[in-house]
């Protein structure tokens, strides 16, 4: 008895001294690159990063690392900052479709993402290789006035690691999904009217009576607190508008497939856009529609949408778009900054920069050429991903 | 001294000459043409540095860095550019319906893939357009046996006879396919030992047929003898041969003796390497030609695969390219083709899309399989003279070569590079597309 009592105090001790070792463990990293894709400040040739407790400590040109730093040797390579897919639904449920819409309610801002999402999730997991470091969930699209959406990565030691923004935006769904036949609305004309009936609740709203969904759409109405609108047609995106107008929204447009039809509708607002992945069967016409959007001067961020598509197809879709006309350095961008813009986390990622999360992709080449692949993934430091040779 | 006049007008002269030159070609039929490329990538052999492809009658002349040039040539100026023999995808869905291609669940060799197509397809253009100039499509990917496959060229013609380079390429089988995401190993079993029985049976048929056609032999002679005798003496009046029952021919196992018979290559989709190793073991036991088509966990057994020399068609490299990711695709990984090609398989590669419209991506395809370890020329191949190997018709197309028809491509860099864009289509001499200044 004596003996298990002392066994269990150890136990106990122990495991507070672990902890300490583990966070006080010097987190120093220097990675070499041949190439190093700042993306905000061109690119660095034979280079170096040096990375400090998960963030990036300096970037610069003269390899000189301090003797007590480990160096990864990539002079042959290429590092660009962690791929940003804007718009996904992984770690979210066993059966994706049955799990990120609520159904039986039209109007659920309260709902919060976050709440379902798994970060140890299989489908978190396997997706380390595709580069791609930090993501924005979000709700499906059933719902006109849907759940709020998080900015996580997809990794992280602790929740402040891992996620960015608990609450990103709330998400409308102005798609034919949203209609049902058995709830309101159950038309187009429908649902614009009722997303206008609630947000027009919100100037009757007291806040002496609480009700979490008007809290919601109040710091919408009032407090500028970001809407992410999913549309497709020219219809939806011009009624997404007219709503942007209307109540002055801090607004995101996801998907916008039609968008370049009436990019300068979209551009004259300074509306970003997250646009659908490109679709490796689409016509010529539409996979130039996102090249047409960016030189109408819009800021677009690529995304998976997954599960529609895997968030390895991201780079694919810079690339497809960068075939079919896209700006290079534009491309590179969306995969990145405007990304990290357009979600409000810029002071964290999307750029190789003193300060930033060290989120960094190795890659054996160019990332915009279809024949480089991903070699590792690093995020906040810890090397996630490292490919395999079979 | 130039005329500055002239210099102004450069390109009314550039475009007028072409324009006599068009209907210097039209109106002279047969003046032939000819290519100075800076880059010839034959396949077939080294690449060529600024040298010259001369054509005529649709086909390759002459090529190299010594071609004399004829007077009366229509000469295209590619002195900057690359030129690579037209592209090849040999898992197209292009100018078939989708729901045209499943008889689900059926052994059908006799189907015939010609039966389904649409010329009428508009994208075609747009896969031309890619510089793919042949697509071998196949029915069937969900059951069994489905049927013949085809190897089409893009030639813009609505007649499918001018289509068609090849009918009968292989017999399309697909065994091991999951219904959406769930699959029962009971159906897997099912489908291997299905095929099984439709070779075996088709081995009775030859015997019998061939039994049929002997006595029938014999008793054409027996007839012939007797008639022969008839006429002589009568005294000697043997009896009348008897003719043996009527031989039912089946369209479906004729088919499958042909392949039996190694003049039909079979095209067996697999994924799965217990569905791999089946299709390896039919092979063993009935010795026909195997493709073995998508080959997603070949990589896990390559020895095995190398053994048997069968030839494989990896597709797809990505799953970009596919729909919502099947049960099948679990342990896809990119680097298979090169683990393939690497173990000295003969590995072709097709974008295996979900519509007719994804073969324009083929080069895609080979550029992300080059990033996972496939030598880039090897690569190239396998869009190229690797499945014109395959199916039959690399006499005809998949490499420069003199005496092979003139289907190439003239692109402005690298054909692997995303920024390259394709410039030119010839096939059969013809320039079948052209891109715009601003396109």
């Amino acid at each position: 008895m004596k003996k298990i009592v002392l066994l269990s105090i150890l136990i106990l001790l122990s495991i507070p001294c672990c902890m300490v070792k583990a966070a006080d463990a010097p987190e120093n990293l220097a990675i070499r690159a041949g190439r190093i894709w700042t993306v905000t400040d061109g690119i660095i040739t034979d280079g170096v990063i040096i990375i400090k407790n998960g963030k990036i400590q300096a970037v610069r040109k003269k390899p000189d690392v301090p003797a007590e730093i480990e160096v990864l040797d990539f002079s042959d390579k290429d590092v660009m900052p962690g791929l940003i897919d804007a718009h996904c639904h992984i770690g979210l449920s066993l059966d994706i479709y049955s799990e990120i819409d609520e159904t039986v309610l039209a109007v659920t801002p309260d709902m919060q993402i976050i709440d379902a999402f798994n970060p140890l999730a299989d489908d978190v997991k396997k997706v380390l290789r595709s580069g791609v470091t930090t993501v924005l969930l979000a709700p499906g699209n059933k719902n006109p006035i849907g759940g709020q959406t998080a900015v996580v990565k997809l990794f992280g030691k602790k929740t402040k690691d891992r996620v960015l923004k608990r609450a990103a935006g709330v998400k409308f769904s102005l798609r034919d999904e949203a209609l049902m036949p058995d709830r309101r609305p159950t038309s187009r004309a429908g649902l614009l009217a009722l997303i206008r009936e609630e947000l027009n609740n919100v100037k009757a709203y007291k806040e002496d009576k609480p009700d979490l969904r008007m809290e919601v759409l109040k710091s919408v109405v009032d407090a500028n607190f970001p809407v992410y609108i999913s549309t497709y047609t020219v219809d939806e995106i011009t009624s997404a508008v007219a709503l942007v107008d209307e109540y002055n929204l801090n607004a995101v447009l996801i998907g916008a497939e039609q968008g370049d039809e009436i990019a300068d509708l979209i551009a004259g607002r300074n509306i970003p856009v997250i646009y659908s992945p490109l679709l490796l069967f689409s016509r010529d016409k539409d996979l130039k529609r996102v090249v047409n959007m960016a030189d109408g001067g819009i800021k677009v961020a690529f995304s998976s949408s997954a599960p529609e598509t895997s968030l390895s197809d991201l780079r694919t879709s810079a690339i497809t778009a960068v075939k079919y006309g896209l700006d290079k350095e534009v491309a590179l961008k969306s995969l990145t900054i405007n990304a990290a813009q357009i979600l409000g986390v810029s002071k964290r990622v999307g750029s190789i920069q003193r300060g930033k999360d060290a989120d960094l992709v190795i890659l054996n080449g160019d990332p915009l050429q279809p024949t480089s692949t991903v070699e590792m993934v690093i995020i906040n430091g810890d090397i996630v991903y490292q490919r395999q040779k079979i | 001294m130039e005329n500055p006049v002239v210099m102004g007008h450069k390109n009314i002269i550039l475009i007028s000459s072409m324009l006599l030159l068009f209907t210097f070609t039209s109106a002279f039929g047969d003046q032939g043409i000819a290519i100075r490329a800076g880059h010839i990538l034959t396949i077939s052999d080294n690449p060529i540095e600024n040298g010259i492809i001369l054509i005529k009658g649709g086909k390759i002349e002459a090529l190299g860095q010594n071609v004399v040039l004829p007077e009366d040539v229509r000469l295209i100026d590619a002195n900057d550019k690359f030129v690579i023999p037209g592209l090849i995808d040999a898992q197209s869905r292009l100018f078939v319906m989708d729901s045209e291609l499943d008889e689900s669940r059926t052994i059908a060799p006799e189907l015939n893939i010609l039966d389904a197509i649409d010329p009428f397809i508009k994208e075609y253009r747009e896969v031309l357009a890619q510089g793919v100039t042949a697509v071998c499509v196949a029915p069937g990917s969900h059951g069994l046996i489905g049927g013949r496959s085809a190897v089409l060229k893009l030639n813009g013609s609505k007649n499918i006879d001018r289509m068609v380079l090849k009918a009968d390429a292989t017999v399309k089988a697909a065994v091991g396919m999951s219904t959406g995401n769930t699959s029962s190993s009971l159906a897997r079993l099912e489908h291997y030992s299905s095929i099984r029985e439709a070779l075996i049976a088709t081995k009775v048929y030859m015997q019998t047929k061939e039994k049929a056609d002997r006595e029938m032999a014999e008793y054409n002679r027996k007839k012939a003898e007797y008639e022969k005798k008839d006429s002589g003496k009568e005294t000697e009046k043997k009896e009348k041969p008897k003719r043996p029952a009527r031989f039912r021919s089946s369209p479906a196992s004729d088919v499958l003796a042909q392949v039996l018979r190694k003049e039909i290559p079979l095209q067996v989709e697999a994924h799965r390497v217990t569905d791999i190793l089946n299709v390896l073991r039919l092979a063993d036991e009935f010795g026909f030609t195997l493709i073995l088509d998508k080959c997603t966990e070949g990589y896990l057994i390559a020895d095995e695969i190398a053994r048997r020399k069968a030839s494989v068609i990896v597709g797809p490299v990505s799953t970009s390219f596919v729909d919502m990711p099947r049960l099948e695709y679990r342990n896809h990984d990119m680097s298979n083709a090169s683990i393939l090609s690497k173990n000295g398989i003969k590995t072709a590669l097709g974008v295996s899309g979900r519509d007719g419209a994804s073969s324009k991506f083929i080069t895609l395809a080979a550029a992300m399989a080059a990033a996972n370890g496939m030598d880039k020329d090897a690569a190239l191949r396998a869009i190229t003279l690797t499945p014109a190997e395959m199916f039959g018709v690399a006499d005809r197309i998949g490499s420069l070569q003199v005496g092979k028809d003139a289907d190439l491509v003239i692109l402005n860099g690298h054909p692997l590079d995303t920024q390259t864009r394709v410039e030119m289509v010839l096939i059969e001499g013809k320039v079948v597309f052209e891109r715009k200044s601003q396109q």
